[in-house]
């Protein structure tokens, strides 16, 4: 079984008004336990729209989600139990914060959880290291911190409900490159290391070939591809024509490939790219000495 | 969701109500309102709602809208009615123990739920078909003789402005932050009075927050543009009245005359006062 099946999703904004408007339309998939996965589409896609119905903030109008089988709407009056299941940051989420101190707001879901004082402390602790928060920021408000600072406040407090399936909202918009960098990796060591699941909502592919096993491409509302990263990248020409960019040393593999180079279609890093050239150099070389 | 109530909404169009200037609307308006009070008899008050029928007509915005607006208040003019048809004087028509309706009951019971929906009517014509930006511009151009007496009517229409600007965006902020709240298990909907009322503070502080962010953001925007409030400002849009004001004007005055009119010959129907 899957721990998350989606069959047949779909939502439409304001039914009946003059403002209807299908965000998602019609999109199944299964992800499994432990999975990286990257979201990418373009910007009203409907990447938002279809995360949110994945904790039950929204209710798709058709359709339905499975968590370890059940349908998360078969008791909405236990929704609350799968929003704890299946965290959620959206984006710019340094704009919920409102605690006293980073402390008290980090605990503001493992409290919501009805989790001893102890659990409580123990949580905080360590979703604070996992995204590398010093410990003497703990006791700060929340308003006095960095923007990256607040950043990964707001990321902590969803963690420290350690989540089954954490789900990400464009965490690095808004970021600098460096800042940018840091959290990426701190969300694949998290992965890494806790080995929950994770879903990346980006509009990068720069960022999200590097972490995502595998990639879900969104065009208007729709479900345009949903495969391993590799094999997202062999179909990097289509990717293009529905706007989205694809990596830079993808592009340049494609435009050598064209010009004769017998080079795989699916390279997203520069150091596979380094590989293959070097390779079909030294045979140009071995051919010119023999 | 919170952002599908509609507040005063602005719907844009091409029908003449649309091409006229606001100043002109607000005018015509605010005579609408007294005529509509004024009228004394059958005939001034069906001349009165034939031409609201008529306005509406002419904006060219959903029927469905006009109903909507008129649900809204619907409560309160059967309530209103249905009091003063038992409060009328003269002949008893129907009786049953202190409850009687009387005729003089009967037109005033008509005439205040035609008033009033009329009333709500042509309001809604104002807000339907002027954006809030031209409304507000109408009205500091209206008020502006009131700067004699050193009251700052450009400053009270920017804060108008600005306010009505915010109201869908810092809507959006709140379900935004609600949602961002509740993935983290807040709950909104259960639990005793007292409890709701904490609840209410994850969302109430990070919007006060971004409100004070926002302002803070836009005044130094405004500043750094060159803001300094309305002395020698001039305008790109330069309000001006055009041929759709002067037809909108006359056939207004014509209906105008035509109830003060029937008012001074017709027999009242109403008793004066009401
Ligand atoms: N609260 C809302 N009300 C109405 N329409 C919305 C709302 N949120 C999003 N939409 C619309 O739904 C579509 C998908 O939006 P969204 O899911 O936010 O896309 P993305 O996250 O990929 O940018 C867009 O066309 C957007 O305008
Ligand atoms: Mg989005």
């Amino acid at each position: 079984m899957s721990l998350l099946e989606i069959n047949n999703l779909s939502f439409t904004y304001g039914t009946g008004t003059a403002f209807e408007k299908k965000a998602v339309n019609d999109v199944s998939l299964k992800i499994e336990q432990g999975e990286f996965i990257g979201i990418i589409g373009h910007t009203g896609s409907g990447k938002s729209t279809f995360i949110q119905m994945l904790n039950g903030l929204i209710k798709p109008t058709q359709g339905q989600v499975l968590l370890d089988g059940t349908d998360i709407w078969a008791n909405p009056k236990q929704i609350r139990k799968v929003r704890f299941r299946v965290g959620m940051v959206f984006q710019y989420p340094e704009y919920q914060l409102f605690e006293e101190t980073v402390e008290k707001d980090i605990a503001f879901g493992p409290q919501n959880m009805g989790l001893s004082k102890d659990k409580i402390k123990e949580r905080v602790e360590s979703a604070a290291r996992f995204v590398d928060l010093k410990p003497e920021l703990l006791k700060k408000s929340p308003f006095e911190l960095s923007g990256g600072e607040k950043r990964r406040a707001a990321i902590a407090g969803v963690i420290a409900m350690n989540p089954d399936v954490l789900i990400l909202d464009e965490p690095t918009a808004g970021l600098d490159p460096r800042g940018r960098d840091v959290l990426l990796s701190q969300i694949a060591s998290y992965h890494k290391s806790s080995n929950n699941t994770v879903l990346l909502v980006s509009h990068s592919m720069e960022d999200i070939s590097r972490i995502a096993d595998r990639i879900l491409v969104m065009n208007k509302g729709n479900m345009f591809a949903f495969d391993e990263t590799k094999k997202i990248f062999s179909r990097g020409e289509e990717i293009e024509k529905i706007g989205l960019q694809i990596p830079q040393i993808t592009k340049i593999m494609i435009k050598l490939g064209k010009k004769g180079y017998k080079l795989p279609s699916d390279i997203y890093s520069v150091d596979q790219a380094v590989y293959e050239i070097m390779k079909i150099r030294n045979s140009q070389v071995s051919k010119k000495k023999g | 969701m919170l952002k599908e109530i509609t507040l005063g909404q602005y719907f844009p169009g091409k029908s003449f109500l649309h091409k006229m200037d606001p100043r002109m609307k607000i005018i015509l308006l605010t005579f609408y309102i007294v005529f509509i009070f004024l009228t004394k008899n059958y005939v001034s008050l069906v001349i009165m709602s034939v031409s609201v029928l008529g306005v509406l007509f002419l904006s060219k915005v959903s029927p469905r809208l006009y109903f909507k607006s008129v649900k809204a208040i619907i409560f309160i003019v059967i309530f209103t009615s249905a009091l003063n048809l038992f409060y009328g004087t003269g002949e008893p028509l129907w009786q049953w123990k202190f409850l009687k309706i009387t005729e003089s009951g009967i037109n005033t019971a008509i005439f205040i739920a035609v008033r009033i929906i009329s009333l709500v009517l042509i309001s809604s014509v104002l807000t339907y078909t002027t954006s809030p930006t031209d409304l507000t511009d109408g009205i500091e151009r209206l008020l502006k003789p009131l700067s004699v007496f050193h009251i700052q009517v450009h400053e009270i229409a920017m804060m108008m402005t600005i306010a009505l600007r915010f109201i869908p965006t810092l809507l959006e902020e709140t379900d935004k932050i609600m949602n961002a709240q509740k993935a983290r298990g807040a709950d909104f909907e259960s639990g005793n009075f007292m409890n709701r009322i904490k609840a209410l503070i994850p969302i109430l502080v990070p919007l006060f927050v971004s409100a004070f962010r926002r302002a803070f953001d836009l005044a130094m925007a405004m500043e750094s543009r060159c803001y300094h409030g309305g002395e020698g400002r001039t305008r790109m849009k330069v309000l001006k009245y055009t041929k759709y004001d002067y037809i909108a004007l006359a056939v207004l005055t014509v209906i105008f005359v035509g109830v003060i009119i029937c008012n001074l010959y017709l027999p009242a129907t109403l008793r004066s006062g009401m």
